[in-house]
């Protein structure tokens, strides 16, 4: 259907007035970011995969501009352009439309997200079950009375690959791998075999860079084929990267264990009052263990809220599809007749604002809700 | 019976190509009006009307059903008809245009031989040069699925409409995608093809919208068209 009618708006409008009251009780400012924004930022920091589910169109100077995707980037562009400074606490809640080429039957392609970003809030646990508590709240003010809650934490992770030795190449490629459960696990593998096993067009030169001198055989290669210096790299780049497979080669194979508790640790799912003895079987001392203390303290928080984290669910590979989160996570699923149904999300991003340009880096958090969705199972 | 239309490429060695072929399966195109003109009709198939639209026209007007059958490079096809899109169906690889989609990077990129390596390096580009990787293409789709199934995200896509592979060299791009039929244009260009870099072997190819792939006439057409098939 084209369009909403008069009472399908009314009906919308005043479930998101509901919401927004609520989020503005609890201390968050009401802003209006902007629709257009520049696709810059989304293509930038996401990658050429955004642009196809996003509405991506020059402007009459040539700019390229978009219909923003969702309202976390524009909220973090108002926060630098409006803050006296960016690692001062702000809270903001906004109710607006956000657009997206449908990716799945049925999912419209203009919606209406309400949410709250709260950026550089003191205490982060506290301030992480609060998130979570405001999603909920503002859920069942709505109307919503059964649904599901799924929890993840990729502080968690991360403090475990950290304390995992291992190269720190490695380390970094197996990080970059985690959105991608099986390059993930044919890269853990490929380091456990070693890397002696496929020879390519490049291995010939890996050989010769092995004998040392690295700079100056990458530079040797040059000359002698005349290879002019194009595609924006320098020749130190390349090097450091010959370099660095040379010394994977040398490397002795990553012990089984060690991975063997990267996909214990992954595998971890079930209630999330009860996964704590599951972390211990994973062991792991100094990062992981305060990354533990920081999940133990946030489920008393969240008790402390009234919340009962024995209700909800953790899944260690929960919150691996959305790359710019960085520790807690939630989503919320409506249980409808035809099965679950995501009508809210959220999480920590600490890198985002950094990463758009904010010279302190300013911890983050936010939640989303997908109002459309919502006000159609409450029908 | 309705007419079908049947699209050719207009001009070029697609074009000669197509001709050829129709010609020797006994299906001549008869061009009609002026000379030059962007009609014809095929010889003894007179409810086969013929239209000569550019080759990249081709995909688009058959998704959209404004042809019915037509001649075009698969490259172009697969670029604009998502794989599992029943609008458009395949009848009949013809074998000539031969030529290859692919992923070139430039010559001088001695650590990067396969689309792993460029993954790296594009992560590692971002943090040292606090931008994207830039491809030069016009098959932004192929590109995109090719990408996302080997698992590369970041990079961007930049428009190339002719010689793409001179982007790199002119600092509007540090890799291509681009369709070569001897690699020489490339290496000219200090180019060379990843290991794991062909995104697809494309030859010219016979389709048809799904309404008339069960005509009749278009499985006269294919069937003359593989019997003149000279290898």
């Amino acid at each position: 259907m084209a369009g909403k009618s008069r009472p399908e708006r009314e009906a919308l409008e005043r479930q998101n007035a509901t919401i927004m009251a609520l989020f503005e009780r609890a201390g968050f400012d009401h802003i209006a970011p902007d629709i257009l924004q520049p696709a810059d930022i989304f293509l930038e920091r996401s990658g050429e995969d955004i642009r196809a589910r996003t509405f991506v169109f020059t402007d009459p100077s040539g700019a390229e501009m978009c219909l923003r995707p969702d309202l976390t980037v524009p909220a973090c562009r108002y926060h630098l352009s409006h803050a006296a400074r960016a690692d001062h606490e702000a809270r903001y809640c906004y109710c607006g439309p956000a657009f997206r080429f449908p990716d799945e039957t049925l999912s419209p392609q203009e919606f209406t997200q309400v949410g709250l970003e709260w950026f550089a809030a003191p205490q982060p646990a506290a301030a992480e079950a609060r998130i979570l508590k405001l999603a909920i709240s503002a859920l069942e003010a709505a109307g919503l009375t059964k649904f599901r809650v799924t929890l993840g934490d990729l502080g968690l992770f991360s403090a475990l690959l950290a304390d995992t030795e291992m190269p720190e190449r490695w380390r970094r490629r197996l990080g970059h791998h985690f959105w991608r459960p099986a390059a993930f696990r044919e890269l853990l593998d490929s380091f456990c075999a070693g890397h002696s096993r496929s020879r390519t067009s490049i291995s010939d030169l890996v050989d010769r860079v092995s004998q040392g001198a690295v700079l100056t055989t990458v530079e040797a290669e040059l000359d002698a084929r005349k290879l002019p210096l194009v595609g924006g790299r320098e020749v130190a780049e390349i090097a450091e990267r010959l370099e660095g497979k040379a010394a994977d080669r040398r490397e002795a194979p990553l012990s089984r264990d060690k991975a063997q508790r990267l996909n214990a640790y992954l595998a971890i799912a079930g209630e999330a009052a009860a996964v704590a003895k599951d972390f211990a079987g994973v062991g792991g001392a100094g990062r992981f263990s305060a990354a533990r203390e920081h999940f133990d303290r946030r489920l008393f928080e969240m008790e402390e809220l009234g919340l009962n984290p024995r209700r909800f669910r953790f899944a260690a590979t929960f919150g691996r599809e959305i790359e710019y989160y960085t520790g807690f996570t939630f989503q919320i699923e409506a249980d409808t007749a035809s099965g679950p149904v995501a009508v809210a999300g959220g999480g920590r991003y600490d890198n985002l604002l950094a990463d758009m340009g904010s010279p302190l880096p300013v911890p983050a958090m936010g939640c989303a809700i997908h109002t459309d969705r919502l006000k159609a199972v409450l029908a | 019976m309705s007419v079908l239309t049947l699209a050719i490429p207009s001009k070029g060695r697609l074009m000669e190509a197509a001709a050829e072929r129709l010609a020797r399966a006994g299906l001549a195109i008869e061009r009609l009006g002026a000379k030059r003109g962007y009609r014809g009709r095929l010889a003894g198939l007179d409810t086969v009307e013929v239209a000569f639209l550019s080759a990249s026209e081709i995909a688009q007007k058959l998704k959209d059903g404004k042809v019915d059958l037509g001649i075009t490079g698969a490259d172009l096809l697969h670029e604009t008809i998502a794989p599992g899109d029943p609008s458009t169906k395949i009848l009949l690889g013809l074998g000539f245009g031969p030529a290859n989609v692919v992923v070139a990077v430039p010559e001088c990129w001695l650590d990067v031989a396969s689309m792993a390596d460029l993954d790296e390096v594009s992560e590692s580009f971002y943090e040292r040069h606090g931008r994207r990787l830039r491809v030069a293409t016009k098959y932004h789709n192929l590109t995109r699925r090719f990408f996302a199934e080997k698992g590369v995200t970041g990079y961007r896509i930049v428009e190339s409409l002719g010689a793409t592979e001179g982007a790199p060299a002119a600092g509007l791009a540090e890799i291509i995608v681009d369709i070569t039929t001897t690699g020489s244009t490339l290496a000219a260009n200090h180019l060379k093809i990843l290991d794991d870099g062909v995104i697809l072997k494309s030859t010219a190819v016979f389709a048809a919208t799904r309404a008339a792939s069960t005509d009749p006439r278009a499985a006269r057409i294919a069937a003359a068209l593989e019997s003149a098939n000279p290898t």
